[in-house]
């Protein structure tokens, strides 16, 4: 077996490029997912019934599905009902969906975690339904959430993978491709588990020490 | 839809639910090994173990799968994309459960073991009646989770051309020129066997639950 | 005449088909302590929430400094009260908790001055000014910048306090302030409580620390099933020979303190 690295090497430009596109369409999908996540959570807090099953029912749905299903139905079934996206816009508003309906559920189980007492003190010196979800709901919440919503975070570098499929330019797309044109799949493969173990490994660590940092606003009771 | 698609689709569902259970069984199996070796004595092994679960837990499903595809014939192993995309989906999956089963016996209460030290259990009598136990029905809701996410990870397979729900469903739809019905009816199929896990699960977990407080 | 702190007419509670508080009148004096006793379960902790407004009474009226708080009575029918109105009689209330209840993402200061900042919508640095002082009439200057996860139960409970007194409430509610404390932190927070009642604040307390109540109080309330059994000074509610619910109560749940009162 011949493992040619300089040979993979040589398109390091184009990977450099993919790379980045990996990185920012993370980031993109990561902060819509938390902002996506908050707003249903929030809703589903304080909303009547029949957005409250509307909502639920979009959350079961995308966690019920594969992502693969998901982006398909956006990108090919979208056109049929005026839904018309190129690649990237598909792919970053199918993943921003994917991981908002996650990071809500995430966050309902966080608020749901800050003691009842701690909303009566903020009750008790007059502050008001808003300030108490400003003040008090969202940023506790927040700190208790934190390993789960890393995990989601994680998650969500590797399911960019899936937007090669629709052909996003990515590290998966571009890689492969890569393999396709040099016929060495293997090395190019290789190559590419190990950005994506990086990546992984980078942001898990980043959730570790920020869990560490926040232990201090923690409260073990 | 016509209800010729209808059954074609529901047959396809057939074969993803049965790679799925596969990967399942075969991942419990192959992860129960990994943890086994990663809480060993064995620097070494435990050293190997843990740099597997790390990279399986690291690397995309799709990258995982690819590689696999391409990695086996190059290792001389003429095998079907289905062989191959089984294989992968396993070894990825087992990394998952030997991470939620180590999480698992290492939350056995420490006194419960040494409860069984006090009564004469040999180490092998109070891994196979204490640990064990106590440690497998922990983890049940850690275990079927992940079955949960192989039964949506194995719609990647079809990338590599394997026959199941999600490839079905996508020949179909470029035949028949109608994503959207196809597609949303493949993500219902997908919903119920989901479901059925879930509930199936619940009903797993209620029998077998186990409180160590 | 002098306005009663607090005023309680008919109060009664109902969780379901279960009563907890049932007909209750009370009358809180000004400038005093009132204790209010009992078995767990007898509706004490009810009964100061509902002064609080974190429980709605089923029926009844609570006053507070001579003005109705969450109803009123007009022409003999009970009607619900405008928030505003609410907020602005609430404003006279200050609370501790039992479990101190800080908001743990924020410094004691911070918990201290929260309340000027975003409810009486004062500049940051007088609001820590404030904060401060109330901080150091506590004892805990020297803790404004620790986090609630850094500090003692009793340096907590201390710092709750502060945050109610922030506010300068006409009435402090104590909800078993040391019950949750370690024996050896519960004589902190009782100093802070005992400060308070010689500067003339009045204040409702729900304890257990039968020496405390007899020293400070000026008024104790014995509850039992959600009804005032006794109501009177010190003096007359522990008085020989013992009513008998009281008496079995201080031996089944008092066992050590009792001996104060031998």
């Amino acid at each position: 077996m011949r493992f040619d690295v300089a040979l993979v090497l040589s398109y390091l430009p184009a990977i450099g490029w993919a790379a980045i596109t990996t990185v920012g369409l993370w980031i993109v999908a990561l902060v819509a997912s938390i902002v996506i996540g908050l707003a249903i959570a929030v809703i589903r807090l304080h909303g009547g019934a029949i957005v409250n099953t509307v909502l639920r029912l979009l959350v079961e749905a995308i966690r019920g599905t594969p992502f693969l299903i998901q982006l398909f139905l956006l990108y090919f079934g979208g056109p049929f009902i005026g839904l018309t996206l190129e690649r990237l816009p598909a792919g970053l508003l199918a993943l921003s969906l994917f991981g908002g309906c996650y990071m809500s559920e995430v966050f309902r189980t966080g608020i749901r975690a800050v003691p009842r007492g701690h909303i009566e003190a903020a009750e008790c010196v007059g502050l008001s339904q808003m300030q108490i979800l400003r003040r008090i709901l969202l940023p506790e919440m927040l700190v208790l959430v934190l390993p789960a919503g890393t995990n989601i975070a994680v998650g969500l570098i590797k399911e960019t993978a899936v937007l090669s499929v629709i052909g996003v330019p990515e590290l998966t797309a571009v890689i492969s491709g890569i393999g396709s044109e040099t016929y060495a799949f293997v090395e190019a493969l290789t190559l590419l588990s190990l950005c994506y173990w990086a990546l992984v490994e980078i942001c898990a660590r980043l959730g570790r020490t920020a869990e560490q940092r926040l232990s201090l606003y923690r409260f073990a009771a | 839809m016509s209800w010729k698609l209808f059954t074609l689709l529901v047959q396809a569902a057939g074969a993803t639910a049965l790679f799925s259970a596969f990967a399942v069984v075969a991942g419990i199996a192959l992860g129960l090994f990994v943890c086994g070796v990663a809480l060993s004595r064995f620097r070494a092994a435990a050293g190997v173990a843990r740099l597997y679960v790390s990279f399986f837990r690291g690397v995309p499903l799709l990258v995982q799968l690819l590689l696999v595809y391409h990695l086996l014939p190059v290792l001389g192993l003429n095998v079907s994309s289905a062989t191959a995309a089984l294989v992968a989906l396993t070894l990825c999956t087992a990394a998952y459960q030997a991470e939620n089963l180590r999480g698992a016996f290492l939350s056995v209460p420490n006194g419960l073991v040494e409860a069984a030290d006090v009564v004469g259990m040999t180490p092998w009598q109070r891994f196979r009646r204490i640990e064990a136990p106590i440690a497998l029905r922990l983890a049940i809701p850690a275990l079927l989770n992940e079955a949960v996410a192989i039964l949506h990870a194995s719609a990647l397979i079809s990338v590599v051309g394997v026959i199941e729900l999600t490839k079905t469903a996508r020949d179909l739809a470029a035949s028949t020129l109608e994503p959207l019905p196809l597609y949303a009816m493949a993500g219902a199929l997908y919903l119920v066997m989901n479901m059925v896990l879930v509930y199936g699960g619940r009903l797993a977990e209620r029998r077998f639950s186990v409180r160590t407080a | 005449m002098i306005i009663p702190a607090a005023q309680v007419d008919g109060l009664d509670k109902e969780f379901g088909t279960t009563r907890v508080l049932d007909r209750i009148n009370l009358t809180i004096p000004a400038g005093q302590v009132t204790c209010l006793i009992g078995p767990s379960g007898s509706g004490k902790s009810t009964l100061l929430r509902c002064i609080a407004m974190l429980e709605e009474p089923s029926a009844g009226i609570i006053s507070v400094g001579g003005r109705p708080l969450g109803f009123s009575l007009e022409n003999g029918k009970r009607v619900k009260l405008p928030t505003a109105h609410n907020r602005e009689v609430r404003g006279q209330i200050g609370m501790v908790f039992q479990q101190f209840n800080l908001w743990p993402h924020m410094t004691a200061l911070g918990n201290v001055a929260e309340a000027l900042k975003t409810v009486r919508r004062m500049p940051k640095a007088q609001a820590n000014e404030i904060a401060g002082q109330k901080l150091d009439e506590v004892g805990l200057a020297h803790r404004r910048d620790y986090y609630p996860a850094q500090l003692s139960g009793g340096q907590q409970q201390r710092v709750a306090i502060a945050r109610a007194l922030a506010l300068e409430p006409k009435l402090m509610l104590f909800d078993e302030p040391t019950s949750s404390l370690d024996p050896e932190l519960t004589g902190e927070v009782l100093n802070v409580m005992r400060k308070l009642a010689e500067q003339g604040m009045s204040m409702i307390v729900v304890s257990h620390e039968i020496g405390f109540v007899a020293s400070v109080a000026s008024k104790v309330v014995f509850l039992d099933h959600g009804r005032v059994v006794l109501d009177g000074t010190p003096q007359e509610v522990f008085a020989k020979p013992r009513h008998p619910r009281l008496a079995q109560f201080l031996d089944t749940y008092l066992d050590r303190e009792a001996v104060m009162l031998a």
